[in-house]
């Protein structure tokens, strides 16, 4: 068996790619890859735990994870349209109405 | 005791009377639902209170006073505790009182038909009602058993002297007198409020006899004195201070309503208020109860002399003081406003040495003729049109004969003429005080001396207005063709002109001491009271507890003196103002005329007072309050909005900063963490 | 039971006429109100009580004591009952809330039912206000009413509502913070000894003399700091000066019926708070700071009589009144004497139904006129004849005539502060804070004769008749209940007396 080291950097790896993404991308699209990206990063913790102790709580919460991260999707999506129809473009730098 | 149980109703009728005109004021606003716009209701319902105290009186002198708890205002349950009622005390002065009040105020009922209702003024219920009103907080007030109900009444009686004198509230200057005449007694009455409070914090009672096991608080305070008291909260002073205080501060609500000084300012505005009700505040009503309450509570003031030298130096100053102002005055009602002030000055000074009965006498035979005066001015009124400027008219004796003649009575009565009743009163009020001084009280001749000398400017003034507004040549159009009156109006007048004259009969005191004919009847009657509210018992406390002593001094000297000062003052006016076309002497008086027509300045130094004392406090206290109190609130708050409109600004609307700061956020939050659980050490 | 009921039904009632169209939503508030009305006289009339709630020895009415949370080694109750503290003010909130409703008819046009559902939905959390007997249920109600009252005066007020409103609520809930945190180290310091929040275990216990020490500090200095947090806490509510700031400002913006509300019962949460917490509880330190609160008391009375003096606009010099007015129940309570904290409970109510009744008068007026400004208008008695008979009837009421409730509080409050024993200087304090009823009757007369009295004249363009009988007949039902109360105060002092007395028995450690 892999020992859960492997899975954890990976995560880690993944997780790192994610907010790498949040920090330097400009593009809405992108933002919610990397979103995406580190959701995924931590499921891979659930299932790596998961086969670790034997036990499918984790893998039940990853389950949910998936789902919670579809209606994530969905969401963002719209976000991101109505940012489209609002401002003629997908950078979220450029709407800033929502400050002080 | 079946008589007795309809004494309440003496106070029931007037009230009933209010609440009917009241309910027509309110429910049938504009329509002519009652006759006489209110005034029947009220007639009758005085008709019947005067037959019920006549009936009360003719009682008490049959089966001695009544005295009876009614009602439990509040009750207390028990130590410590204070059962506060309302009580039924029908005494030989109490019945005088009744009978007094409901006699003039049918009068002045009857007589407003002929002032108000033939005149056509609007608003008559309202009107009736507070007539209504006023005679039922009055006669409550007389028939009140302890302080607290009397206070009570007092104040309910200075509510009504409000809604009357401010009757004509469309004008401005009516509404402007009439809260100067509350404030000006609600001051008094701050006082007097404080003392009855103290009253039931020293005794634990305030009634004026003790009844059904409730005790008195004069026969408490006597026992206290005499040194066999208990339960007597005394605030750590000796007793006979703390009794002095609690006299005096009872004693402001006297000064105010019977507008002595310094308080008096606020009685010649309330002339303002039609002249029927000048007449019931002067004669019977509101003016009247603080003298009253002196009376009915006497067997207090008795105990304590040095409150007693002040009433009576307050009397004698008040009496000189408001004479020499009536001296200058134009306006007829003006006059009589400061004949009042000084009258009761006199009741005062009577009380204070020692006259209980000389006081009451006074109170009643000045009743009458006052009543008598503001009606017969009030004819003169209608006449002239509502013009009260006596040097408008002139010549109005043979126009107005009835008036002219009822009007004389009065003034003779007022200057204190023999054989009229304001000559035997007065009389008494001077030689009871005289007594006493000459018995070892400089202060009281002090105060008989400004008395006396109050008596000549009283002949004068008097007479100045009578010779000013009958006599003489008219002095305008108006006084040459004047308006007629009525029997509504010369009814009452005669009424009170017959005993104007007469009502000194009550008394005859120099008659006795000269005849030995039993002739003091109202000496008698009041000293047959109940066991501690008596004239006996009274002057039984002045002698031992306030240690006043008569000196034996001749009755008749002190009435020639008086009546001498008296005809000197009416000569002079005579002398003066006895022309077809007087002129103005009292101009030649210079400097000193100003000083009296303006009052002595009183009435602006008070407002002055009020105005930068008072308002000037408030407008202090509000700049404090704005800017300082508010100021501090809003300050705090201003921290916080200060830095949140500095902190706001990391809100920037980047997603991207938000991002970035999330992400610090977390690496600081591990960092720190690693530190706490040293993995970096 | 009974209770419960009225709580829940008034609820109900304010969600469904939350939810009611706006056209009939004053009615069938109005309608739905009269119910608690009829509940509360109902209960008044077989009122058996005896005793003071919170201490030994007392016969509670109407009490339900349920276990209901346990919470960090404290048992949560759902304790509900009252006595003869509480039920005058119980009837109270009933009575104002139902004619404050009436009152708001003419006034109120835009989202109609969601403010009468606001009114009612505060009626409940006042009623549970006065009736709870458990610390966690009385505070939740306590904190409740602040909701309501924000958007009351938020949504319908004048041209400052919001800065109104905000302040309002800021002020009272940083006052709910430390009074919650006083209260906090009251129970921590009794330790053991107490097993709940009820607050009659905690009165017992603290007047037993089990406060220990806590948090570093011993027990005196742990009372004090208690009572100090207390006393400035609901300080704010009631309110003494200098925290009465807060107050102009939200009763100008507030809406009339609004205004009635907050000066009738939202003060007297304050007044209550302190006869339940500060003197039912921590006596001794009350009586040691004696003079330190008549201080406040009779600052509070002056100072706020002079404020009013000051003021031009009606309501305000009605609010400022207020300050005046509630200083006596302080005097009151810390005379200490069974006729200084039955007056307080006794001016609690009075007070309640005057500036109601003043408020609600100055409003039918502003209905009509459109302006409270005493420069603005003169002679209105001319025009609206019956508003002002009331309206002056209420001001001599409010100057505390006698047979009217204002003076009969009034007196308890001077005759029990005279002679207190407690307090040293009594008289002198009595004496100064009596100086209130000169000011008071001064700058309610002059405000009464510029208005109402002389020629008539409006600055604003309206045209003045008189009031709708909406308008008129709640106010008339309050002077006539006023009235009623000073010609009878025996309608409710028998009761108030009763539980005031275990109060001032300081038997035990206390």
């Amino acid at each position: 068996m892999v020992p859960a080291q492997w899975y954890l950097l990976l995560a880690a790896a993944v997780f790192c790619i994610g907010v790498f993404g949040v920090l330097t991308r400009s593009n809405a699209l992108m933002f919610l890859m990397s979103v995406e990206l580190m959701l995924n990063a931590a499921n891979i913790n659930f299932v790596a735990f998961s086969l670790q102790w034997g036990n499918v709580t984790g893998q039940t919460f990853g389950l949910f994870t998936m789902a919670i991260a579809a209606a994530e999707v969905a969401i963002g999506i719209g976000i991101i349209l109505v940012l489209y129809r609002n401002f003629r473009d997908t950078d979220v730098t450029s709407a800033t109405t929502m400050r002080w | 005791m079946a008589a007795f149980d309809y004494a309440p109703v003496i106070v029931l009728l007037p009230f009933l009377s209010f609440l009917v005109a009241i309910g027509t004021a309110i429910f049938a606003r504009g329509k002519n639902v009652l006759p006489k716009g209110g005034a029947l209701p009220g007639i009758v319902a005085m008709a019947g209170a005067l037959l019920l105290s006549i009936w009360m009186f003719v009682t008490v002198e049959a089966q001695g006073a009544y005295d009876q708890t009614l009602y439990t205002w509040a009750s207390g349950p028990g130590e410590g505790t204070f059962t506060l009622t309302f009580g039924v005390l029908v005494d030989q002065l109490s019945a005088m009182m009744l009978v007094i009040v409901t006699l003039v105020s049918l009068l002045v009922h009857v007589f407003s038909l002929g002032y108000m209702n033939d005149e056509d003024e609007t608003g008559l219920p309202r009107y009736y009602a507070g007539l209504g009103l006023f005679s039922a907080s009055m006669l409550g007030f007389v028939v009140a058993d302890n302080l607290l109900m009397a206070f009570m009444f007092f104040e309910l009686v200075g509510l009504c002297s409000w809604l009357l004198i401010g009757f004509w509230f469309r004008e401005p200057g009516p509404p402007s007198a009439a809260k100067k005449a509350f404030l000006v007694t609600r001051f008094g009455d701050y006082f007097f409020l404080i003392g009855v409070v103290a009253v039931f914090a020293t005794f634990g009672t305030s009634q004026f006899s003790p009844i059904g096991g409730m005790e008195a608080f004069p026969v408490l305070a006597e026992e206290a004195l005499t040194g066999s008291a208990e339960g007597i909260n005394t605030f750590g002073f000796d007793a006979a201070t703390w009794f002095n205080i609690v006299g005096l501060l009872v004693l402001g609500g006297v000064v105010g309503k019977s507008a002595q000084f310094p308080l008096h300012t606020w009685l010649p505005d309330a002339m303002e208020g039609p002249t029927p009700v000048s007449a019931l505040i002067h004669a019977a009503t509101m003016v009247a109860a603080g003298v009253f309450l002196v009376a009915r509570m006497y067997g207090f003031y008795a105990l304590i002399p040095t409150t007693l030298a002040i009433i009576a130096f307050i009397g004698g100053f008040t009496a000189l003081f408001a004479a020499t102002m009536g001296v200058v005055k134009r306006e007829i009602k003006q006059v009589l406003a400061y004949s009042t002030i000084s009258q009761y000055g006199y009741m005062m000074l009577a009380l204070g040495g020692g006259g209980y009965v000389a006081a009451t006498f006074h109170l009643m035979t000045h009743a009458f003729f006052k009543a008598l005066l503001f009606l017969g001015a009030g004819s003169v009124i209608i006449a002239m049109h509502h013009n009260e400027n006596m040097w408008d008219m002139g010549g109005l004796k043979e126009r107005m004969p009835v008036t002219y003649y009822t009007f004389l009575s009065g003034s003779l009565a007022l200057a204190g003429i023999f054989p009229f009743a304001g000559f035997w009163s007065k009389d008494e009020v001077l030689y009871e005080t005289l007594v006493h001084g000459l018995g070892g009280s400089p202060l009281l001749l002090a105060a008989y001396a400004m008395g006396l000398l109050a008596v000549f400017f009283t002949g004068f003034y008097t007479f100045r207005m009578v010779l000013l507004t009958f006599h003489g040549e008219p002095r305008s159009e108006t006084a040459r063709n004047p308006h007629g009156v009525r029997w509504n109006v010369k009814g009452p007048l005669v009424v009170l002109g017959v005993l104007a004259a007469t009502a000194g009969f009550a008394n005859l005191v120099p008659v006795e001491k000269l005849t030995g004919a039993n002739v003091d009847f109202l000496h008698d009657w009041l000293y047959h009271g109940p066991e501690t509210l008596n004239g006996e018992h009274y002057s039984t406390l002045l002698h031992d507890v306030a240690g006043y002593t008569a000196a034996d001094f001749s009755v008749l000297i002190s009435a020639a003196v008086s009546l001498g000062m008296a005809l000197a003052g009416v000569g002079l006016a005579w002398m003066l103002y006895n022309d077809p076309s007087p002129e103005e002497h009292t101009a030649k008086l210079g400097a000193v005329k100003d000083l009296w027509y303006h009052n002595y300045y009183q009435d602006e130094f008070q407002v002055w007072l009020a105005e930068t004392g008072g308002l000037g406090i408030a407008r202090g206290s509000d700049k404090f309050d704005q800017g300082v109190v508010d100021g501090v609130v809003n300050g705090v708050s201003s921290v916080s909005l200060f830095s949140g409109s500095r902190v706001k600004r990391v809100q920037t609307g980047v997603v991207s900063n938000y991002a970035a700061l999330l992400t610090l956020g977390v690496v600081v939050l591990m960092v720190a963490l690693g530190l706490y659980g040293g993995w970096f050490l | 039971m009974i209770i419960e009921i009225l709580i829940a039904f008034t609820l109900v009632a304010a969600l469904a006429t939350f939810f009611a169209p706006d056209r009939v939503s004053g009615k069938l508030a109005f309608a739905l109100s009269l119910v608690p009305v009829v509940g509360s006289l109902y209960m008044w009339s077989l009122f058996d009580a005896s005793g003071n709630a919170l201490l030994q020895g007392s016969q509670v009415a109407f009490e339900t004591n349920m276990p209901w949370i346990s919470l960090g080694g404290y048992e949560i109750a759902w304790h509900v009952g009252l006595d003869g503290i509480s039920l005058p003010l119980f009837v109270l909130t009933t009575v104002l809330t139902s004619l404050a409703i009436v009152s708001a008819w003419t006034p109120i046009d835009t989202r109609a039912s969601q403010f009468y559902g606001l009114m009612l939905f505060m009626e409940a959390s006042l009623l549970g206000v006065f009736s709870a007997l458990d610390f966690f249920a009385w505070f939740v109600f306590w904190e409740a009413v602040l909701v309501p009252m924000y958007f009351l005066i938020g949504v319908w007020g004048g041209p400052r509502r919001k800065y109104a409103a905000i302040k309002f609520f800021v002020y009272t809930n940083v006052a709910s913070l430390a009074m919650f945190i006083g209260f906090m180290a009251l129970v921590f310091a009794l330790g053991d000894s107490v097993t709940s929040l009820g607050l009659p275990e905690i009165a017992q216990a603290t007047r037993a003399g089990e406060v220990g020490s806590y948090f570093g500090l011993g027990a005196g200095a742990i009372k004090t700091v208690a009572f100090a947090a207390m006393f400035v806490g609901f300080g704010v509510k009631v309110p003494i000066a200098p925290f009465h700031t807060w107050l102009p400002d939200a009763h100008v913006e507030a809406p009339t019926p609004v205004s009635v509300m907050l000066a009738g019962v939202l003060l007297k949460m304050g007044t209550y708070a302190l006869l339940r917490f500060n003197f039912t509880m921590l006596p001794d330190v009350a009586a040691q700071y004696a003079i330190i609160i008549a201080v406040f008391a009779v600052v509070s009375v002056i100072y706020g009589a002079f404020l009013a003096l000051a003021q031009q606009d009606l309501k305000r010099i009605v609010a400022y009144s207020s300050v005046s007015s509630m200083g006596y129940v302080i005097l009151g309570l810390v005379a200490y004497t069974l006729y200084g904290v039955g007056g307080a409970t006794f001016q609690m109510v009075a007070h309640g139904l005057i500036s109601g009744l003043m408020f609600m008068t100055v409003g039918v007026i502003y209905n009509t006129t459109h302006t409270r400004m005493v420069g603005d208008m003169s002679g209105l008695a001319d025009r609206m004849p019956v508003t002002v008979g009331i309206l002056v009837a209420a001001a001599f009421g409010y100057m505390g005539l006698p047979l009217m409730a204002g003076f009969a509080a009034e007196f308890f409050i001077f005759v029990g502060s005279f002679g207190s024993q407690t307090l040293p200087f009594a008289p002198l304090f009595t004496a100064l804070a009596m100086f209130g009823i000169v000011v008071v009757a001064g700058y309610l007369l002059f405000a009464m004769q510029r208005t109402l009295f002389g020629p008539f004249r409006l600055e604003t363009d309206y045209t003045v008749g008189p009031a709708p009988l909406h308008d008129k007949l709640p106010i008339a039902v309050l002077l006539l209940l006023v009235i009623a109360l000073g010609v009878a105060p025996e309608l409710f002092w028998g009761m108030i007396l009763d539980a005031v007395e275990p109060v001032l028995e300081t038997g035990g450690g206390a």
